[in-house]
């Protein structure tokens, strides 16, 4: 999470898009990116299999069109590969990494998913 | 094998073929395990995340089921644990195949399609390959070059080609990561968020 975070926002500053980078760990934000919401609340009902899956579906495909529905797709695939990959293999975060991170981890309070691994 | 998709979302022909390709190779004889313990691996991970299916005892299934359905509670003692008993290159392998499987699972949920029967296993021996230029380091199981996301499966070679013949289909490669402004279907910013959002509902802190 600590590395695509920072990459949101990288992307978002070199593209001058507006972000909320908190609504990543606090679904009560707005992200202020473009179709942010539904984005977010489709990753939850996937990931959750919600009953409203269907519905923020529907809100994706209205938002993004049906390329953007498909690469949403692939990237909560992609991501539910990568993720039990670092888990499973104890994929340690760089000392530098940290210290340059300290404030963007306090901002999203990120480091309450800190373990021995990570 | 199918993986046709509904008709009413239209997925790219390169995830359909990515998606047989990577039923092929569950089916097949892989590095240490034979078709049938991959595919038996997959079935457990697949289970794992089955409301309702009923727990099984077994140390592959039992592993193939934490790293598919509890991945945020995986700790070095558990791996050291599980290594001891099969070794560190099958847990790798056994990694690659629940976590791909757990992805292309993903994608049929999110375009609402049903599930792919898991293929029937083919018969042969594992290669067993080794790779002596893994060597251990900061993570926990050795790799290639030192501890990097891109190496993380890099002790069974196969599995660390097939993580990445996913990574560029259903993302992004890892040559296309450098270019924040890239777009597809989505915004590079909003592939962004949807990775980061998914790696916190998955705990993952990486």
């Amino acid at each position: 999470m600590l590395a695509h975070s920072q990459m949101l926002r990288a992307s978002a500053d070199v593209t001058s898009q507006p972000l909320d980078a908190r609504a990543i760990t606090d679904p009560a934000v707005d992200p202020l990116l473009p179709a942010g919401r539904p984005l977010i609340s489709f990753v939850d009902a996937v990931l959750f299999r919600a009953t409203r899956l269907e519905d923020t579906r529907r809100e994706v495909l209205d938002a993004v069109g049906e390329s953007g529905l498909v690469d949403a797709a692939g990237v909560i695939a992609n991501f539910e590969m990568m993720n039990r990959i670092a888990d499973a293999t104890g994929m340690p975060v760089g000392k530098g990494t940290l210290k340059r991170t300290r404030e963007w981890r306090a901002l999203l309070d990120l480091d309450r998913f800190r373990h021995e691994g990570g | 094998m199918a993986f046709d998709f509904p008709a009413a979302v239209d997925v790219r022909s390169d995830i359909g073929r990515l998606f047989r390709r990577e039923w092929e190779r569950l089916a097949r004889p892989g590095t240490w395990f034979g078709g049938a313990d991959r595919v038996a691996i997959a079935t457990a991970a697949r289970a794992a995340r089955t409301p309702g299916a009923p727990p099984v005892n077994h140390e592959l299934v039992e592993a193939a089921e934490t790293v598919a359905a509890r991945p945020a509670t995986i700790r070095r003692r558990w791996v050291q644990s599980v290594t001891r008993e099969i070794g560190f290159a099958p847990y790798v392998e056994l990694v690659g195949v629940v976590s791909r499987l757990v992805a292309i699972d993903a994608f049929h949920v999110a375009i609402g399609a049903p599930l792919e029967p898991l293929p029937e296993p083919e018969r042969g021996e594992p290669s067993r390959i080794e790779e002596r230029a893994a060597r251990p380091g900061a993570a926990w199981v050795p790799m290639v070059g030192g501890a990097s996301i891109t190496q993380a499966l890099s002790l069974v070679d196969a599995e660390a080609s097939a993580q990445e013949d996913m990574h560029g289909p259903l993302y992004l490669t890892y040559e296309e990561m450098a270019e924040l402004d890239y777009v597809r279907g989505l915004s590079r910013a909003q592939m962004e968020l949807v990775a980061a959002r998914t790696s916190a509902i998955n705990e993952c802190f990486y």
